[in-house]
């Protein structure tokens, strides 16, 4: 009982918190929000390494919606966590950061009041990242449902507002995709609804072909997976960058998490067409890694990298149980090391006003050592070295040889994946950190630019070592019932 | 019931009466003329509707110079009276008589301005009008009468959903509603665009549902085919231009699209004819709310941002502004009615529409001046957020609805 | 135990924290510079638990029970820290410890002035600890963890003058190319070119791994049933298997055609070179396969899977090995020449261990042995050709007798390892060398006389060209000017480096301990005995006849042109794709942001352009309308 209420607490806070923080003055207001969101975090990592797996109803609704309960188990403390961490960090990053932003847009007569602007930065962002919390813990899929669009919107207000380069137009673009994709699932989830008479998760029996059809179209538009991809590069390279780093690490891989929702009721869809399904991932996944090579900005080429990523996540949920692991793992880590490189991205933007021209940056580790490195430890975490990232790859490898056996065209085809994630990272790491130093001037800079990088690092490095590595695969384990001490 | 419409229109006549001394007396005795029908019927549906009706009033209140000035409160008193009176209607001789009661008013008051007549506009609207209620009415009745022959009932049904694309401005048979929206006064135009729709659809829902035979299933794929149009139409249509009017005039269109979607799911089980009423009409409370907001801070010269963000997004169907639910309630029992393939259209229109709904915010959101325009703005958006709690309350009141 | 663990492993990491934390500071305090001297005082402590590991941790023989110990870390999947000590583990971690430690030292003075020392010694001491950690690691998940450090560890110290600014740290002859190819290589591109040749490989060999989990249900080399999983998944299956396993220690330890990153390697400090390539990274490789051997004792198996894979590498490093030798002869810098040199002994332990499934485990004891002797002879070498940079500021062979007389400790190294490492009998090398002529003379049955000839070969080249370092460093190379200052830490490191090679010696004569009677035993074959003459004529030559010109020599120089696979062939496909999904792009941009907003454009246009304002045509459409209803529900009613 002490838990559940801890828990209940805990997400009211940072809840409360986005409607207290337009009242505060910004540097305050930085403090606030990201102590509201490292109270959650704490709770989560408790519930997450003490194995917690409760529910606590809200209400009961006539059917076919259900009941609305706050679902706690490993898979959402661990995604609850993720989700916390990320926006404390980038909470502290976006004090230094926005301050620059607002400034340059005084410069260009954009606004005129910086500290109306961090009013309404300040609640837009607590209710993004606050809504993706709570989504994470909804139990009913219109909750559900509700917090992913809330997520959008905040989101898309704060591309709309701050973004960079023509960001109305990419505010839009990115708000009918991402429609597109909520509205879809929502056919799915209404479907589903009237299937089983509920919507509430834990009395859900199963789910028929065209709900899951629908569900499955709309996550591969916001995952997304080739061709729906168009959209992300867009969106999260044109955003300001705190809100690429919640954006890209943590908002589009929540279709893994709604996908890896409906799994668990029901796996037939994905059982079915496995096959093309994994094709269709690993060929995404692969395009979206030599995407990367070519890109020229550096907000960009994460971007597409970030589409890369979500190919693992696509090809995780086809590979049975271990390949669940990897969902929930591929999500944490994909979520530490990107949220770390877009702030890197962000600090050279912040420091070299407004520089992301990957051209134009060359040995930048002799400017920013401390950014670099932290670029370093990101791009790691990406390929899956010495990181959290590692066990990512090792259940899916595993997961792909318990569902595909010795099938070389597959393993081929992953493996090819997972390398070409190591040389772009490192490649990039070349182009931009090393070589020849670009002959800028050696910046001052906020320690809050660098710092809470350096935060999520450790916990990415963590992970790997008990007992947080321990507490949080067997949580996995117990959740998705791989039985007895062998496989 | 009665004695209270006889109450209202004796304290409308002396409204009327006294209007040529002093517009407030009659602007007062407009509002209290409708208090006692409002008392009397389903409390959440009048409330509802009184809204509506008061923010018509009160917006009219802004072009208080206009030529009849005093008569056009009474007016909307009697479209008010008659709105509220549909929800309890199941006679088709009353229902037709609230048909054209609701109707008539608006010749006249699109016509007003507080600048000069717009004579034009209204010989436009008129005619369409009188063409709509001739087909309305003929179809009404004949279903009534003749259903039992399939030609003709075929006939008689397609006559009545012509007649009401016509009256409300639904396409192909649109073409009224962009001229007029955009040269008549916004304010007058707000009252067509939000007082007058509803009670065109719960006639025809009633007299739809009271009549239907099984030859009905091909003639509802012929009005879902009808609807998908209206959507489109509405929304590209509205996607390049940059009048402010003109953008509402066919987001009007592709509104009344979604809602005549709902006539599809008129074939499903019964509490999902509730689901699909109760989405049309909450859709119309959404598009009603939506351009009397719209409207007037036209005519106002712009609003709020946040006022105007508020209208767009629940338009575009965010959660849980009423616009969500109000879809949600379509696409449900679109869905389970099998037509997903129109709720894939309509999910498909609500993402073409996002960007001219959030250019508009964009153009109308230029900032919060104190004025009574802008009150009733405030008052238009606020509306939008009544379904914080998830209005599953409509659906029963809906379901209290007679006739249904 | 725990305890020793935890300083083994953590002592250098922790050790290096103070000096990377205050590097980073701003500005940076005075004592920054003093504290290497705690990073190399980490690297003492797990030095000292290995020795201790070594002597009191289990038995010391080839056939001793090994020692295991378990730290639960993921329990639920029978995934744990299981540590091994047997014979293997417990030398190579000495050797591990000793040759890190001596390097460490030997830096305090080399990377005394550098720019970057926060970084260097925090991923030199995360290096080392990686090493260890592949070295006592029974279980693959954390032997990973180990190999990944090293992957990470070898690209930070190669590239670690990132700066591209010094023409001291780059390889090859600056602005070259040849057929429009670059033929220099600087220190960005070298880490670059060692961190994408590995992960091509370990993510095979990671594949495997998760493999063998789903399969086997535990990842402890020491338990997996090697026997059984071929039962299990076939002949096919095995190939598969292993040669992804492989993947990982082959591109590791540079053999054929991954071999292009090792040469570029040399472009990190001489220091990192030392270490990378005698005893730990690149040893890692052949290390993990020889451990693997000795569990999966393929000789006493005699599986079909098995067999393949142990004709594959054992010809794979014959091969490397002659490439290595031949490129190394002909090579005109002085660490590029030792690290060609150290792909070809990496090559012959390969090869070595390879033939444990026809000779039974003695083949691996040879290897392994091989190993020690090379790390030792190598480490020195690079330490000398360190030196030497240092002092004549060239990379270069170069250096007359005036470099002997000014350098004589490094003189006096260099012909102590030279002689030792090419087999001359009757010093170290030629003992163990003996027993891989042994070893390949076993094969004769199988594959005749070639792999003991290739041996031979290898062997005679590989002497040469060790002779020819020596003189072109010492006798006959070109004048070079010196710019003495200090090196007594370094010379020290090296010489007391140098010695470890007359202890093994020692051993090799007087122990009557396996393998070492072995090893003298065949040492008195006179089969052995000439091969030992032969690789002393061919030092001779090395010495006498340094340097003849040759287009066979610019050939084999240029690295028989590998590098055209390395930085052509692979990135010329890698370019041409991402280019066509550059393409793809750039389509579904257009299609999706372009061509459909445009298209709704226009059919907004057009439904806009009905709007003229005249009532009349209004009412024709109207009336179209209608009649068109009229017509559908007279249709309509007449099919209902």
């Amino acid at each position: 009982m002490i838990s559940e209420y801890t828990l209940v607490v805990s997400l009211l806070i940072p809840l409360i918190a986005t409607f207290v923080l337009p009242a505060l003055k910004p540097r305050v207001a930085a403090l606030i929000s990201t102590l509201s969101f490292l109270v959650p975090m704490v709770v989560t990592l408790a519930l997450l390494l003490t194995l917690q797996n409760f529910e606590i109803p809200i209400a009961t609704l006539k059917a076919p919606i259900g009941d609305f309960y706050l679902l706690a188990d490993p898979i959402s403390n661990a995604f609850g966590f993720t989700i916390c961490l990320v926006s404390a960090m980038v909470a502290l990053y976006s004090l230094p950061y926005m301050k620059h932003r607002f400034e340059e847009m005084v410069e260009v007569g954009e606004t005129k009041d910086i500290d109306w602007e961090f009013r309404k930065y300040w609640f837009l962002y607590n209710l993004y990242a606050v809504a993706m919390l709570w989504l994470v813990y909804a139990g009913n899929l219109i909750l559900l449902y509700i917090f992913l669009e809330i997520s959008l919107l905040a989101s898309f207000l704060l591309i709309y507002m701050y973004g960079y380069g023509n960001r109305q137009w990419v505010g839009i673009l990115y708000f009918v995709w991402t429609h597109i994709a909520g509205v879809l699932a929502l056919l799915g989830f209404l479907m589903i609804g009237f299937d089983n008479q509920t919507l509430a998760l834990h009395s859900l029996k199963a789910v028929g072909f065209l709900p899951w059809l629908l569900i499955f179209l709309g996550m591969v538009v916001k995952l997304p997976g080739l061709g729906p991809h168009i959209w992300l590069p867009w969106a999260h390279a044109e955003a300001p960058t705190p809100v690429s780093a919640l954006l890209s690490p943590l908002t589009v891989g929540l279709a893994g998490y709604v996908l890896l929702r409906i799994y668990l009721v029901d796996p037939s869809f994905i059982v079915e067409y496995r096959d093309v399904i994994i094709a269709y991932a690993i060929i995404s996944s692969v395009y979206a890694g030599f995407s990367v090579f070519k890109q020229k900005d550096y907000k960009r080429l994460l971007a597409y990298s970030t589409v890369s990523q979500m190919g693992y996540v696509l090809i995780a949920l086809c590979l049975g149980s271990y390949g669940l692991i990897g969902v929930v793992i591929q999500y944490m880590s994909h979520a530490f090391g990107k949220s770390i490189l877009f702030m890197t991205a962000g600090a050279i933007i912040a420091t070299f006003h407004g520089l992301r021209d990957v051209e134009k940056m060359s040995g930048m580790h002799e400017y920013v050592p401390t950014v670099a490195n932290a670029a370093l430890i990101g791009f790691m975490t990406l390929s899956g070295i010495l990181t959290i990232g590692m066990f990512g790859e090792f259940y899916i490898l595993a997961g792909l040889t318990q569902v595909y056996g010795f099938n070389l065209a597959v393993i081929l085809a992953v493996v090819l994946v997972f390398t070409i994630s190591g040389l772009y990272s490192f490649y990039t790491m070349k182009v931009i950190y090393y070589g020849k130093p670009a002959g800028y001037e050696k910046p001052k800079f906020s320690r809050l630019l660098d710092m809470p990088l350096y935060f999520i690092a450790f916990f990415s490095v963590a992970f790997i070592f008990p007992p947080l590595s321990t507490a949080l695969l067997n949580g996995m384990k117990i959740l998705f019932g791989i039985g007895g001490g062998l496989p | 019931m009665m004695l209270e419409i006889l109450v209202s229109l004796i304290i409308l006549t002396i409204a009327a009466a006294l209007s040529y001394r002093d517009y407030r007396i009659s602007f007062i005795l407009s509002l209290i003329a409708i208090v006692p029908v409002a008392a009397s019927g389903n409390a959440v549906y009048s409330a509802l509707i009184v809204a509506v009706a008061f923010l018509n009033d009160f917006s009219l209140l802004v072009i208080r110079e206009n030529q009849i000035a005093g008569v056009d409160y009474a007016m909307i008193a009697i479209m008010c009276i008659a709105t509220l009176y549909a929800f309890i209607a199941t006679d088709l001789a009353i229902m037709l008589t609230l048909f054209v009661v609701v109707s008539v008013p608006t010749y006249l008051l699109i016509m007003i301005s507080d600048k000069e007549m717009n004579v034009d506009v209204g010989i436009k609207y008129v005619t369409f009008m009188v063409i709509a209620t001739v087909l309305f009415l003929i179809g009404a009745v004949l279903l009534y009468s003749a259903s039992a022959n399939t030609m003709v009932y075929s006939i008689a049904f397609l006559m009545l959903i012509v007649g009401l694309s016509m009256e409300v401005g639904i396409a192909p048979v649109h073409e009224w509603v962009p001229d007029v929206f955009s040269s008549a006064d916004p304010i007058p135009v707000s009252i067509v665009a939000s007082l007058a729709k509803f009670v065109p659809f719960i006639i025809a829902y009633k007299i739809i549902l009271a009549t239907a035979t099984p030859a009905i299933g091909p003639l509802i794929l012929i009005v879902g085919l009808i609807a998908a149009a209206s959507m489109f139409v509405g929304n590209i249509g509205a996607l390049t231009t940059n009048d402010p009017s003109r953008i509402l005039a066919y987001s009007t269109v592709a509104n009344m699209g979604y809602i005549l979607a709902t006539f599809a799911a008129i074939t499903a089980g019964k509490e999902y004819i509730y689901f699909a009423i109760a989405g049309g009409i909450l859709q119309l409370f959404v598009n009603s709310f939506g351009k009397i907001g719209y409207f007037t801070s036209i005519k106002n010269g712009g609003t709020s941002p946040i006022t105007a963000y508020l209208l767009t997004f629940s338009f575009i169907g965010l959660p849980p502004l009423m616009g969500f639910w109000s879809k949600l309630f379509i696409i449900y029992s679109l869905v389970f009615s099998s037509y997903t393939w129109l709720a894939v259209i309509l999910v498909l229109n609500s993402a073409i529409s996002v960007p001219y709904y959030i250019r508009l915010a964009r153009l109308l959101g230029t900032g919060w001046k104190f004025s009574l325009a802008n009150a009733v703005v405030l008052f238009a958006s606020l509306a939008m957020l009544i379904t914080l709690m998830p209005p599953t309350w409509f659906v029963d009141v809906i379901s209290m609805m007679k006739g249904v | 135990m725990i305890e020793l663990l935890a300083l083994l492993f953590l002592a250098p990491v922790f050790a290096s924290f103070p000096i990377a934390i205050a590097w980073g500071m701003d500005p940076r305090p005075e004592w920054a510079r003093k504290l290497p001297i705690l990073s190399v005082l980490g690297l003492f402590v797990s030095l000292c638990v290995a020795l201790y590991i070594l002597f009191n941790v289990g038995e010391l023989s080839p056939d001793a029970e090994p020692v295991k110990y378990t730290i639960y870390w993921l329990p639920d999947f029978n995934i744990n820290f299981v540590f091994i000590f047997d014979y293997l583990s417990k030398l190579m971690g000495a050797l591990t410890a000793v040759i890190a430690f001596l390097i460490g030292v030997y830096g305090l003075e080399y990377m005394r002035d550098d720019y970057r020392l926060g970084w260097y010694w925090f991923f030199f001491n995360l290096f080392t600890a990686s090493m260890l950690l592949v070295v006592y690691s029974d279980n693959l998940l954390m032997l990973l963890i180990g190999w990944e450090g090293l992957g990470i560890a070898s690209w930070a110290l190669i590239g670690h003058w990132f700066r591209d600014d010094d023409e001291l740290s780059y390889v090859g002859i600056l602005n070259r190319k040849v057929a429009g190819l670059n033929m220099f290589w600087s220190p960005s591109t070298g880490g670059w070119r060692a961190i994408s040749t590995i992960r091509v490989g370990d993510m095979p060999m990671f594949f495997a791994l998760g493999a063998l989990f789903a399969l086997t249900g535990t990842l402890n080399i020491s338990e997996i049933p090697w026997a059984g999983l071929e039962e299990k998944i076939g002949v096919a299956g095995i190939v598969i298997l292993m040669v992804a396993f492989l993947m990982g220690p082959f591109t590791k330890s540079a053999q054929l055609p991954f071999s292009e990153w090792l040469m570029t390697a040399m472009t990190g400090p001489t220091t990192v070179s030392a270490l990378l390539h005698s005893a730990t990274m690149v040893a890692a490789g052949t290390y993990i396969f020889m451990r693997l051997s000795w569990y999966i004792q393929p000789w006493n198996l005699h599986l079909e899977g098995y067999e393949y894979v142990y004709i594959l590498v054992l010809f794979l490093g014959l091969a490397s090995s002659l490439y290595g030798a031949l490129v190394a002869t002909s090579s005109l810098e002085r660490k590029v020449l030792l690290a060609a040199s150290t792909m070809s002994s990496l090559g012959l332990m390969f090869a070595s261990a390879a033939a444990s499934y026809w000779v039974g485990k003695i083949a691996v004891l040879v290897a392994f042995w091989y190993l020690i002797t090379h790390a030792f002879a190598k480490a020195s070498l690079f330490l000398v050709a360190g030196h030497l940079i240092h002092e004549t500021h060239d990379r270069f062979l170069g250096g007359d007798t005036e470099v002997a007389k000014k350098l004589k400790t490094a003189f006096i190294a260099t012909v102590v390892a030279t002689i030792c490492l090419s087999g001359i009998p009757p010093f170290t090398a030629y003992w163990v060398k003996s027993g891989m002529d042994g070893v390949m003379h076993h094969l004769e049955h199988e594959f005749g006389m070639l792999p003991l000839a290739l041996l031979v070969t290898i062997s005679a080249i590989y002497s040469g060209f060790l002779g020819k370092f020596l003189s072109m460093n010492f006798f006959k190379g070109k004048k070079v000017h010196l710019h003495l200052h200090g090196g007594g830490i370094m010379s020290t490191a090296y010489l007391i480096m140098v010695s470890m090679l007359f202890v093994i010696l020692g051993l090799y004569l007087t122990s009557h301990e396996e393998p070492f009677r072995d090893f003298f035993h065949e040492g008195l074959i006179s089969s052995s005995l000439t091969v030992g003459l032969i690789v002393l004529v061919a030092y001779a030559i090395g010495l006498f006849k340094p340097q003849f010109e040759s287009p066979v020599g610019k050939f084999l120089g240029d690295r028989m042109y590998m590098m055209f696979l390395n930085d052509f062939i692979v990135p010329k496909i890698g370019w041409a794709v991402a280019k066509v999904v550059e393409y793809g792009n750039r389509l579904i941009d257009f299609t999706c942001h372009q061509a459909i907003p445009q298209m709704f454009e226009v059919y907004s246009l057009g439904i806009r352009f009905i709007q003229n304002g005249k009532l009349d045509r209004y009412l024709q459409i109207v009336i179209g309308f209608v009649m068109l209803i009229v017509v559908v529900a007279v249709a309509a009613g007449w099919i209902i």
